[in-house]
């Protein structure tokens, strides 16, 4: 990990840079660049930044098709499974191949269990990370005075009484809820494998269907799993409830903390098999019944739920990246099926151009990731969507569009409800996810408990339907298909961390072009070639401080729960850097230990 | 003595995506793999080669369950 960093321009007064580069786990390519207003306790400016270049869309041309998902698995090594589903997605409308339906239960049975597992292991043993007992004792002292006087509301629930006591379970490697989280994630993953063959990169997902042997065996050991994991849910939900809920009161105006205009994007999760046929020409109908509402959320208002709106309006900026532009370029897709005409900016019309160059934070270049926008029709301007971290876009959209109803999930009255039933320790629960007046870190959290449980709940459904199958006699999990001479297709899925598109054109039963949009170049995108910020730059610029360390003892703690809260991947190192020359390094990888990494 | 083999019909490094070489996803391989039956139920014949009549379920308004 790179120690030197590059200086910016100093300003006069009390602006002090500070910087965390790198600030993810994927491998270690998210930096984050501000300058802060200690006088002001405001951040002044922020600059999102990606030192690494993945080439993905470069080296996928000339490969047959069929290897695509097993390819592009490889992006992610916390979510490489969403990857391989929604490549499937997109081969499956390219080969005109519709999944059985056992097949579809069971690649949503395997993409539940990865909800689960990953919003657990990022929310309990690396965002708690932030708001343990020994960070705010470290950051906020007068914080955790209160903490210790606070009686957590839900104590009869989860069993701690006071708001301190929670921060103490938080606590890394010896906190309570930090090493149960440990056992969940263990469990939630033997789930997926159970279902997708291996994780985080399945071998029994394919296009046209899946390898995975349907036996009632399968549901039934994947079922006793549920029901234990539900038994922490049901605690998890409320006591991340008490510990947000405490943060507003403790410390006001902490709403500001990574809030920004509500732009989000949810791509839908979740086919229902018995409308999707993966043809373009019905993607709205069958993008309307998954069971995660795909949409676009702008200023609290539910602008389309449609997934051929959704794919037109994409297009991808540069203005801030290391690329040369592809206009002159050939382009692949004029027309989609439907007869819409298809932007050069759109992925499918998209060529990489790589142009490696040093970094330049004051008016030049300086990421790698392109600027991904929405394109909104009504007004023409293009959005900085965000995902929410991907939990809050999902929650949003699905409560708005008011279409999910199934037993233990539904959305209506601008609410989302989860009814969990009896498990082994615990009575049966329900939960209300309300729309809640911000876009921010807070809320973004919060709402990643809530996905939890609305995962678990829905994986319930899936069961009862993949047995419903099974004791009817059906085994099918595959169909034939042929690779035709040319096609085109797209798939669209949630991500852990938020939206996931594939864009795939086929031409000589090659792959003649692919780009993969996962959610981390959204949410970490660089200000794009309109002068609009990427979000986590216009979440955090203008973000009040509340840390109470002065310039020498700084953690960035806000800035921290502000990047955090989008889930850019498990962070595992920070480097910091004070303008004056001095760089602090501080690591915490909790699942390589103190030396580890 | 030693172990007597044929002539390869092909390099044992083809490629599978070479044309002519069968694939797992070309139209007619569900037909093709026996015990699945058209309607996506399957006989005992899918599960076991070794007397699969007498793996059937002993009502046929039962479904045939994989073993697992």
């Amino acid at each position: 990990m790179a120690t030197t960093r590059e200086r910016i321009a100093p300003e006069a007064g009390n602006v002090v840079d500070m910087s965390w580069d790198p600030i993810t786990r994927i491998v270690g390519n998210l930096g984050i660049y501000t300058k802060i207003d200690f006088r002001a306790r405001e951040v002044v400016s922020c600059k999102s930044t990606s030192s690494i270049f993945r080439g993905y869309s470069v080296f996928m041309r000339g490969k047959d098709p069929r290897d695509a998902h097993f390819i592009t698995s490889r992006i992610c090594g916390i979510c490489g499974d969403n990857h391989a589903v929604c490549s499937m997605y997109a081969q499956n409308m390219a080969y005109g191949v519709k999944t059985p339906p056992l097949g579809e239960w069971i690649v949503n049975l395997g993409e539940a269990a990865e909800y689960i597992f990953d919003h657990t292991i990022f929310q309990d043993n690396l965002v708690f990370v932030d708001f343990c007992e020994q960070i705010v004792r470290a950051t906020n002292p007068s914080v955790m005075e209160k903490a210790e006087r606070a009686e957590a509301p839900h104590a009869h629930v989860h069993g701690y009484r006071t708001i301190a006591d929670i921060m103490r379970a938080f606590n890394p490697f010896t906190g309570e809820v930090y090493r149960e989280a440990l056992v969940v994630s263990r469990v939630t993953r033997e789930m997926c494998c159970l279902m997708e063959g291996r994780h985080v990169h399945p071998s029994t997902i394919y296009p046209g269907g899946v390898g995975t042997v349907a036996t009632p065996t399968l549901f039934t050991d994947y079922l006793t799993r549920l029901m234990r994991t539900m038994d922490f849910v049901k605690k998890a939900v409320p006591m991340n409830d008490d510990v947000f809920d405490f943060f507003y009161e403790a410390l006001p105006g902490y709403e500001e903390v990574g809030r920004r205009r509500v732009l989000l994007g949810c791509w839908g999760a979740f086919q229902n098999p018995a409308h999707v046929d993966y043809d373009y020409r019905n993607m709205e109908h069958w993008g309307n019944e998954m069971f995660v509402t795909p949409g676009v959320v702008v200023d609290g208002e539910l602008l389309t739920t449609s997934l051929v709106d959704i794919n037109l309006g994409i297009r991808i900026l540069l203005g801030s990246s290391y690329y040369e532009d592809w206009v002159n370029e050939q382009t692949f897709v004029a027309l989609d099926p439907l007869g819409n005409p298809v932007d050069r900016r759109h992925p499918w019309n998209q060529t990489t151009l790589p142009r490696p160059q040093r970094r330049d934070l004051t008016g030049g270049n300086y990421s790698w990731v392109m600027s991904p926008r929405w394109h909104d029709r009504r007004t023409g301007e293009h959005l900085a969507l965000d995902t929410g971290g991907g939990p809050l876009a999902r929650l949003w959209a699905t409560a708005l569009a008011g279409k999910v109803d199934t037993p233990y999930v539904k959305a209506r009255g601008g609410a989302v409800e989860i009814m969990l039933p009896r498990t082994p320790l615990m009575p049966e629960a329900q939960l209300t996810w309300q729309i809640p007046r911000w876009s921010n870190a807070l809320e973004r959290d919060r709402a990643r408990a809530y996905f939890v449980a609305y995962a678990a709940a829905m994986a319930l459904h899936f069961v009862d339907e993949g047995l419903a199958e099974l004791r009817n006699g059906v085994t099918k999990v595959f169909e034939d298909f042929e690779v035709p001479e040319e096609g085109i297709g797209c798939g669209f899925h949630e991500a852990v961390r938020g939206v996931l598109s594939h864009h795939l054109v086929i031409r000589d039963r090659k792959i003649a072009n692919y780009h993969p949009y996962p959610p981390t170049p959204w949410n970490g995108s660089p200000t794009d070639s309109y002068g609009t910020l990427g979000p986590y730059e216009d979440a955090v610029t203008g973000q009040p401080i509340f840390e109470e360390n002065g310039p020498d003892e700084f953690r960035g703690i806000d800035v921290m729960r502000a990047v955090r809260s989008f889930d850019p991947c498990l962070p595992c190192g920070v480097h910091m850097y004070l303008g004056n020359g001095k760089v602090v390094e501080q690591r915490h990888s909790p699942m390589l230990g103190a030396h580890g990494g | 003595m030693t172990i007597r083999y044929g002539k390869p019909d092909v390099r044992q490094d083809t490629p599978a995506h070479t044309p002519g070489i069968q694939q797992g996803n070309a139209p007619g391989a569900y037909a093709r793999q026996r015990g699945h039956r058209p309607d996506g139920r399957s006989r005992a014949r899918r599960s076991t080669g070794i007397n699969p009549k007498g793996a059937e379920p002993i009502d046929p308004r039962m479904p045939n369950l994989s073993p697992g």
